[in-house]
């Protein structure tokens, strides 16, 4: 029998707890409640009274993962409450080596959905990387819309689709929420926040912004798992997905299926180099 | 402030017809940091040197821009020029006016707008050049050949001769390859084996040569002049320190397989020494076949043996050892005709065979001893038919090459049959005749004297009835189909390369096209170079190409690795890649993409805020890198930059082009 929103919390406390109890642990990272009913935020919990404050409903929307970035070097673990998407941000976040799994608990929950509109194009809602799991695993639906949207607009002309991407990028106001979310833009120092380099111009405006939003859709292009919280979390509005979808169907038109962070070791198609690479036009 | 001279070429009229060159020094003159402008009739003579060197002192410039061809031709010419300056020699940049400009356009005003921007671009990046020093690094003096047919052996001897110490490493348990498989060569005829052998024995007793034959190569480290090569020995169950080749054993071993040296006409033991004339002539043990070995019977050659050279516990050994230089010479394979042609009987009539089939049968040391005749009953064959391009020049079922040899392999094959068979015909089908060589066409014409009869098209099906082999095919020429009864069909099949070449590419980091071809550095000016450096080729690894062109190549690609182990030491470039460790994430996928394994993960010392911490970063092998910039280009931080081709200068291009 599936278990109850009120069970999983229970078993979330009570894992947390065993986790922080092993004293090999810092902190488990997952969602406690804020003054809004419909609003819960990211939580922190060191203790284990703390660790009654961790909440399990459809409002725990932000992904987990990215949190453990905050510090690169810990002297002890991280436990991630981790769903389908948060797994596979971490294993996003393990092939690009910019986390060890030996300083991760991950404690799986299987989710059937958040108040998140990307969430009805889940393909994932089991856990692909855990240590333990909560909730018994459901089948895996196939998205068939997944490209639909990319589809839909490669039917424009392109002048149709500056005019509609120059309009958008008039309202980015170049806050790189949108990076400091995604768990593919995980560099140490991203190339927009350096100086001097003629990289990224620091204004806002429209040239910039969209220089900024090729450059971005192209560094996560064949690593984006999807996950949807860059254009969650844009104060601006912008349809950012529509552009890491677009390079992802045009991957899989070119190199077959393909979809990022799952726990295989298959690199990303741009981040490597075999001898079939063909080279026939040098 | 920099002070930049800008140098426009007219080159001859190569430039000047197309491009206002007098228009483009006038721009140049208002480009910022430009401190003298002028063109001169060929910038790369002599004069057109000493002029730039004398402009350099007279303008006092600290860099310079030339507008003239492509930086292939000259820019090393120029570099060389400035050694002798006051400038660095990397505080160039050339402006590719000519193959990028004025020879691709025909409208001037254009042309002339375009060199111009040209200009512009090498003027914003020479203003970010930094000036950069090479280094030396040793060289070992040995060098390494991969594959023992007459390309390598070839190479081996020369580099040898030269007096370095070379080994060749032979997968198969005798050198030779395949030409001493051939009876005779075109076009003079002359028996293969009696040129070949002489050079197998001067390989084996060459005191500067060492043969490792059952060999492959297993890892490949290091770069140009220091390569550290593991090589794999397979086991050959026999002590060939022992073994005098007595040969005894062979003739009591009671297991028969088809031989491979016989191209499957005839048989050999499990305990072999693939050919008569084989170097090493010691036998080795096929342990696929071997009733010891697979069964743990037999064990008649241990007894044999009267020097207890058998051991049949022999195992696989992997030795460590380093070289300066290494030529691949792993030569070809034929197609399998079979899979690729059903409509050709696909293997199950034994009287169509391949050229390399016929080669054995007509040789006097062959399973026949040299007398033509079918293999499926031993009866001479009256009516012959060759089929030329067999997965040659095919698109569709094959490869779209020539495979360059078949014409004259053919031809000479023709002439063999009649020659040997009184009374015989032979037709040959062929697309086109190709013979491009020296007495080439004279020998077709011989053939064509003989009786050959050539039809022009190609075979569309062969069955058997009775006892013939019914060959339907197009007469091209005459617009009609024909038919031929013949007793024997030679397939003239395509060459391959080595089927494990993809794999030694890939150890060696050099690269194959997409026919498995090995690719040269520059097709037309470094044809035995790869892009790896101190890795050289020769042979038919890198392309279909007969006995003359071979050993030609190998001559060069020996004197390539004697030109390099000649030095103590060698120059490297500067314009290599490089890590900004205080970015880089460590994420590794400059590692990825590196073709030539140049970048590793390492760990250094850092700070993350006020914690010491070890960090994992990128660092680039400077005698590895090659400079091809695809970290740069895969670098999501920015953190690689390729020396004289920084991302900051890029930037400053882009920016020139886009004001
Ligand atoms: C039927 C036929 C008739 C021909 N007749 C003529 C003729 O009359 N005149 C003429 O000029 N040309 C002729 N040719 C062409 C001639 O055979 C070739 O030009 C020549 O043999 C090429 O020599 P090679 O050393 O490049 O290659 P190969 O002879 O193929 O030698 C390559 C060697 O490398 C070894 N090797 C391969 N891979 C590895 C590895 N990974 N590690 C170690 N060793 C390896 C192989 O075992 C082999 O010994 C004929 C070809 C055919 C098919
Ligand atoms: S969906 Fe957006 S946030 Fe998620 S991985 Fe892709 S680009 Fe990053
Ligand atoms: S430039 Fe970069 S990718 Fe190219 S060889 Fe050097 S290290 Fe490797």
């Amino acid at each position: 029998m599936a278990l109850s929103e009120k069970d999983i919390e229970l078993k979330i406390r009570e894992e947390a707890k065993k986790a922080l109890a092993t004293g090999e642990v810092s902190c488990v990272i997952g969602w406690t409640t804020t003054r809004f009913p419909d609003k819960m935020k990211p939580f922190f919990a060191e203790t284990e009274a703390e660790c009654d404050e961790l909440v399990w409903n459809k409002y725990c929307i932000n992904g987990t993962a990215k949190y453990a970035l905050d510090d690169r070097y810990p002297s002890k673990k991280f436990a991630i409450i981790a769903r389908g998407c948060d797994s596979r941000a971490i294993n996003r976040m393990l092939k690009d080596k910019q986390l060890l799994r030996e300083n991760l608990y991950i404690i799986g929950v299987v989710c059937d959905g958040k108040e998140n509109p990307i969430c009805e194009e889940c393909q994932h809602k089991n856990p692909l990387t855990y240590d333990v799991l909560i909730g018994e695993p459901v089948p895996e639906q196939i998205d068939e819309k997944r490209f639909a949207e990319v589809e839909a607009f490669e039917k424009l002309s392109p002048d149709e689709k500056y005019e509609y991407w120059a309009k958008q990028y008039d309202k980015c106001i170049h806050c790189y929420a949108c990076r400091n979310a995604c768990p593919a833009c995980n560099c140490v120092e991203c190339y927009a926040d350096q100086y001097r380099t003629g990289w990224q111009g620091k204004a806002s405006d429209r040239i910039q912004n969209q220089v900024y939003g090729l450059t971005r859709a192209f560094h996560v292009g064949d690593r984006c798992i999807e996950c949807g919280e860059c254009e969650r979390v844009c104060p601006m509005g912008l349809p950012i997905m529509r552009q890491t979808r677009k390079m992802l169907k045009d991957i899989n038109d070119l190199f077959g299926d393909y979809e990022c962070g799952m726990p295989d070791d298959a690199m990303p198609v741009l981040g490597g180099y075999t001898l079939a690479d063909p080279d026939e036009f040098m | 402030m920099a002070r930049i001279g800008v140098f426009i070429c007219h080159c001859g009229t190569n430039i000047a017809a197309t491009v206002d060159v007098e228009a483009v020094a006038a721009a140049a003159r208002e480009f910022p940091n430009v401190a003298f402008a002028t063109t001169y009739k060929y910038m790369c003579s002599e004069p057109g040197q000493a002029m730039i060197k004398e402009s350099i002192e007279d303008y006092n410039l600290d860099r310079i821009v030339i507008a003239s061809c492509s930086p292939r031709m000259h820019e090393l010419t120029f570099r060389k020029m400035l050694k002798g300056t006051k400038i660095n020699p990397y505080m160039l940049e050339i402006a590719n006016i000519r193959e990028q400009c004025a020879w691709v356009h025909t409208d001037r005003a254009k042309a002339t707008e375009k060199a111009i921007d040209h200009v512009k671009m090498a003027v914003a990046k020479v203003g970010k050049d930094k000036p950069l020093t090479t280094s030396t690094i040793p060289i070992t003096k040995r060098a390494l050949v991969i594959g023992g047919g007459i390309a390598g052996i070839q190479a081996a001897l020369d580099i040898a001769d030269a007096g370095f110490d070379v080994t060749i490493v032979e997968k198969e348990p005798s050198i030779g390859g395949h030409m001493v498989m051939l009876d005779k060569t075109f076009p003079t005829m002359d028996c293969s084996a009696c040129i070949s052998t002489p050079k197998m024995v001067d390989a084996g007793a060459h005191p500067n040569i060492t043969l490792k034959t059952s060999c492959e190569v297993e890892k490949v480290e290091g770069y140009v002049g220091n390569f550290e090569v593991t090589i794999k020995e397979k086991a050959k169950y026999v002590n060939h320190d022992l073994c005098t080749g007595c040969g005894l054993c062979q003739t009591k071993c009671p297991t028969k397989v088809p031989s491979e040296f016989n191209q499957g006409i005839g048989t050999r033991p499990a305990i072999y020494i693939p050919f008569a004339q084989a170097v090493p002539s010691k036998p080795v043990i096929d342990p696929t076949c071997c009733l010891k070995l697979t069964k743990d019977k037999c064990g008649i050659c241990e007894k044999v043996c009267p020097l207890q050279a058998i051991n049949y516990k022999d195992e696989t050994k992997y030795t460590t050892e380093k070289y300066g230089a290494i030529v691949v010479a792993t030569g070809y394979e034929l197609v399998d005709w079979a899979k690729m042609y059903p409509e050709y009987g696909g293997g199950k009539y034994a009287d169509v065979i391949t050229g390399l089939q016929f080669e054995r049968l007509v040789n006097a040391s062959g399973p026949t001893e040299g007398h033509i005749v079918r293999p499926s009953d031993g009866k001479e064959p009256k009516d012959v038919v060759i089929v030329k391009c067999v997965g040659s020049r095919d698109q569709n079922k094959g490869k779209s090459y020539c495979s360059r040899a078949c014409c004259m392999y053919s031809a000479k094959h023709a002439h063999q049959i009649l020659d040997k068979i009184p009374g015989s015909n032979v037709y040959i089908f062929y697309m086109d005749v190709r013979t491009p060589g020296k007495g080439y066409e004279e020998f077709y014409d011989n053939t064509r004297a003989d009786g050959a009869q050539y039809i022009r098209g190609r075979v569309s099906k062969i069955f058997k009835e009775g006892d013939k082999l019914i060959c339907k095919g197009e007469d091209t020429l005459l617009g009609k189909q024909v038919t031929v009864e013949a007793d024997m069909v030679i397939l003239a099949t395509a060459m391959e390369p080595a089927a494990n070449i993809a794999d030694v590419a890939g150890k060696l980091g050099i690269s194959i096209d997409s026919d498995r071809w090995v690719t040269e550095a520059h097709p037309k000016l470094r044809p035995v170079e790869t892009q790896t450096g101190g890795v050289f080729l020769c042979g038919t690894c890198q392309g279909p190409k007969d006995i003359p062109d071979t050993v030609a190549q190998a001559g060069a690609a020996a004197a390539k690795v004697m030109a390099l182990l000649n030095h103590d030491e060698m120059e490297t470039s500067p314009m290599i890649s490089s890590v900004d460790q205080t970015k880089c994430s460590g994420c590794g996928y400059c590692v990825e993409v590196c073709p030539y394994k140049a970048i590793s993960l390492i760990q250094v010392p850092g700070r993350d805020g006020n914690r010491k911490v070890t960090k994992t970063v990128a660092d680039v092998n400077s005698g590895l890198c090659q400079g091809c910039g695809c970290c740069a280009a895969t670098c999501r931080t920015g953190c690689i930059d390729l020396k004289g081709y920084t991302n900051e200068q890029i930037l400053k291009e882009v920016d020139a082009l886009c004001q």
